[in-house]
């Protein structure tokens, strides 16, 4: 056996690894039988299942020490180039979208006992359905949002990208306890201590987003929120996060019951529609449901424009004034939006006593702890149909307009 | 893997049932099934927890806000529109906004969601499903998103859209049509002439036309400009091959209705197929047409508020975050000519930027105006900064569009003026403060 030596790279040492890999020739000549080709492989495979760092339990990365260094000296979130799908096993569906497709995945080969019981989301986008849907700059924004975010505590990490001749791959870290959603349905809502821990948690990937990277993560819903194996949050479907900056935005996209006035009306918008949708969830994690709805779509929209939201008598005032300040059609009045940013809304009597510092870095026990037998369990996933059969074709006339665009994944 | 002893015990109760009942349409009586039981277990969940149905404060004639507390929240808590009876198909026939419209029916008959076929069923045994009305979706939502749409690209192309003449009668006649939409109801007037020239005729011409199939992609938005047509809702939620393929006639659009307004929001499957009942006309409008003349106009109003702030040198220490805020925050007003928009003397409460026409400036005892204020310039900013009463009148020669914004808003935003004019910036020091109003210029 002549693998490169995994020595290169020490757990705790990101530093040291270098951004993209190269491949160097001194491991050809201990290997006549490997391809040059195939070492690289290998090399790309020991660098990524070295993390996360073994001493660390799955969820509970050191937020501070990777998200100050510049992405391209992160050992994660990098595009790969000779990483294949072959070198993973689809174990089951963790989640379907549109035009993706979430897989547990693990090694196909294993190169030692660690690397065998490593397990990752592998989000596969087939190139062919993301041109048909209009998505191509979706699709980019969300793989260099997650590289960019990768290491943050609530956000899931992008581990790597990779691409063949017909699809995009983005291997995520694995998180066990499934989506906010499914609990959320089975309790009909949580009470406010609950509420509060995962609405706090969220407060903090929104401000890390919007004033760290000016990013609009633009799809909130418990849908998209996950629960790592500790009970902590992670964030995850970065398919319409975008950065933004100062420059507002047109695109609509998100998802009807959580769009913000502003997305509905086309006059633009930025970071504030994600402090709009944070009040809806607030308000659907305490009621078990969104404050507008109607079968019709449309109607939901009228309602959103008009902005009159209900409250049970049984919601505390606090949380009240809470999702109605936060769901303010006037983007010059909605909290989070305006002076003080998040720092506005961590001050809101709601989170009175909330210990941010504790929360940052996951000292607080989360409300939900997943049972789980091991580190690949699915017993938190539902269970999806399998994928049709039917695929549309990559033909040579998309790949010639449209394949400089995936170049970078 | 096993399943849990509860399942087991709902399905041979159904099982049971359905031997009883031997019914014809085997899904909708499961379906029925599911929905007793459903509103039997939360009636008991509710007996159990006594504290919830004390009523509280709320009044009790609001339908879904009484529901939402009895229920615990499962009904729609804006349940304004909700169906008094769950079952009733023609509650969007029925909608007062048709009054008046003879049997035409606007265009909200159209967008029922996905889970639309089980309003179409029979009542259920028993007076429990009527008590919780929930019908809300309780799975998974998906994502929705238009084409990206990027002002840049626009500008580069130098796009226009489309326009298509229109009689008076016409234009008349689709102002009307779609004034009760509220994606039309905001539009300012250049906006809604770009809209409605953006619309486009189409004959239909024989009877038997499907204009719209239900399940299909949908890009455009019609309004009826004669004719009638069909609505068929197929309950599979799509058009199927075959004689019966069309589904349930659940309604007409004649003259001045319209339908398939959801497309100009984004690519979502058709809720129901429309067929031509004889030769009539449309006028289409597609979603990427509609959505561009909106963002146009945003985008380049929000450029020229941009390029406006920089040039008021109170605001010259603002960040670009803190500008973008601003040019956000900036409300459209207009003046028809000899107003008087800021009165000498009076409290200051709000900073003014001509957008559009011309005004001048008067100060008491002159009796021609000291300045004037054409596109681009400002005035009154001095009140975001002090409680001193304004120093001169000034008051519209033409008419006059300016963007306004209040002391409060400016504060709610970025807070006090004061400490943004106290950052370090060598270009001003307190000796500038005079200068920067136009107001007290001689």
């Amino acid at each position: 056996m002549s693998y490169p030596s995994p020595l290169q790279y020490h757990p705790d040492s990101h530093d040291s690894i270098p951004s993209t890999y190269t491949y160097r020739p001194s491991y050809s000549s201990s290997s006549s039988s490997r391809s040059a080709e195939t070492l690289a492989r290998d090399h790309e495979q020991l660098l990524i299942s070295h993390w996360p760092p073994s001493h660390r339990s799955s969820g509970s990365l050191s937020p501070n020490r990777l998200l100050d260094k510049p992405t391209s000296a992160r050992p994660i979130g990098n595009s790969l180039k000779h990483l294949r799908p072959a070198d993973f096993d689809q174990i089951k569906t963790l989640g379907t979208g549109t035009f993706a497709r979430v897989w547990l995945t693990r090694w196909t080969h294993p190169h030692d006992e660690r690397s065998a019981h490593q397990v990752y989301a592998l989000k596969i986008l087939h190139k062919v359905d993301v041109i048909r849907l209009k998505q191509v700059e979706h699709v980019r924004n969300e793989r260099n949002v997650l590289a960019a975010v990768a290491g943050h505590p609530f956000i899931t990490t992008l581990v790597a990208s990779f691409q063949d001749e017909e699809s995009l791959y983005m291997l995520l870290d694995y998180c066990p306890g499934g989506e906010v959603f499914s609990y959320l349905r089975r309790a009909r809502r949580f009470n406010e201590p609950t509420s509060r821990f995962y609405a706090a948690e969220i407060v903090l990937i929104l401000e890390y987003l919007h004033e760290k990277e000016g990013v609009a993560y633009r799809d909130l819903k418990p849908e998209n929120i996950l629960i790592d194996a500790d009970g902590h949050l992670k964030l995850v479907d970065f398919g319409f996060a975008k950065t933004v900056g100062n420059r507002e935005t047109y695109t609509l996209c998100g998802t009807p019951e959580y769009l913000a006035p502003e997305v509905i009306r086309n006059t633009g918008h930025g970071c504030a529609v994600d402090w709009w949708a944070f009040g809806i969830l607030i308000y659907e994690f305490l009621v078990g449901q969104p404050p507008f709805w109607d079968q019709n779509p449309m109607k939901i929209y009228e309602q959103i424009i008009e902005g009159n939201i209900r409250y049970p008598s049984a919601m505390s005032p606090d949380a009240r004034d809470l999702i109605a300040k936060l769901c303010t059609v006037d983007t010059s009045k909605r909290l989070g939006n305006i002076r003080g940013r998040a720092a506005a809304v961590k001050a809101h009597p709601w989170f009175r006593g909330v210990d941010w510092d504790a929360v940052f870095h996951r000292k607080m026990q989360g409300p939900i702890v997943p049972q789980l037998q091991g580190p690949a369990d699915t017993r938190h996933f539902d269970e999806y149909e399998p994928e049709p059969e039917k695929q549309e074709v990559y033909t040579r006339e998309l790949r010639e307009k449209y394949e400089e665009a995936f170049k970078d994944f | 893997m096993s399943l849990p002893p509860e399942y087991f015990h709902e399905i041979n109760t159904l099982n049971r049932e359905f031997i009883e009942a031997s019914p014809d349409d085997i899904l909708q009586f499961c379906a029925d099934y599911f929905q007793r039981r459903l509103a039997s277990q939360r009636h008991e969940f509710l007996v159990a927890n006594p504290q919830s149905r004390k009523s509280g404060m709320v009044d009790p004639n609001i339908r879904g806000m009484q529901a939402l507390q009895e229920d615990e929240a499962v009904a729609s808590p804006t349940a304004s529109s909700f169906p008094s009876n769950p079952f009733d198909t023609t509650m969007n026939a029925s909608n007062p906004r048709d009054a008046g419209n003879g049997t035409t029916a606007d265009g909200h008959q159209f967008n029922f969601g996905g889970f639309s076929a089980s309003v179409g069923a029979p009542p259920s045994g028993g007076g429990d499903a009527s008590n919780f009305p929930n019908n809300y979706n309780l799975n998974r939502r998906i994502s929705v998103s238009a084409e990206s749409l990027d002002p840049a690209s626009t500008f580069s192309s130098n796009w226009v859209p489309p326009f298509y003449p229109k009689t008076k009668e016409q234009q008349t006649r689709l102002t009307n049509a779609v004034a009760q939409n509220f994606l039309f109801a905001h539009l300012d007037e250049e906006q809604s002439s770009q809209v409605l020239g953006a619309l486009q005729e189409k004959r239909i011409p024989a009877k038997g036309v499907k204009v719209i199939e239900q399940g299909a992609e949908g890009d455009n938005f019609y309004v009826v400009e004669s004719g009638t047509f069909d609505v068929f809702v197929h309950p599979s939620g799509k058009i199927q091959p075959g004689i019966e393929g069309l589904g349930n006639n659940v309604g007409t659009v004649g003259a001045g209705g319209s339908f398939g307004e959801l497309a100009l929001m984004y690519n979502a499957p058709r809720a129901a197929s429309v067929v031509s009942a004889e030769s009539s006309t449309l006028w289409a409008l597609d979603r990427v047409t509609f959505r561009r003349i909106l963002m146009d106009s945003a985008f380049q109003r929000r450029r020229m508020y941009e390029k406006f702030l920089e040039e008021v040198p109170l605001f010259v220490t603002l960040t670009p975050y803190e500008r973008s805020k601003i040019a956000d925050a900036l409300e459209s007003k207009k003046y028809p000519p000899g107003t008087t928009i800021i009165r000498e003397g009076d409290p200051g409460d709000a900073f003014y930027i001509v957008e559009q026409g011309e005004a001048e400036v008067f100060k008491r005892g002159a009796d021609k105006p000291i300045n004037r204020i054409e596109k681009g310039g400002y005035f009154g900013e001095l009140a975001l900064l002090d409680d001193q009463p304004r120093a001169a009148s000034v008051i519209s020669k033409s008419e006059v569009k300016v963007a306004t914004m209040g002391k409060d808003a400016f504060q709610r935003l970025l807070g006090p003026v004061e400490s943004i004019m106290r950052r370090n910036d060598p270009r001003r020091g307190q000796a500038g403060m005079e200068e920067v109003d136009p107001l007290s210029k001689e």
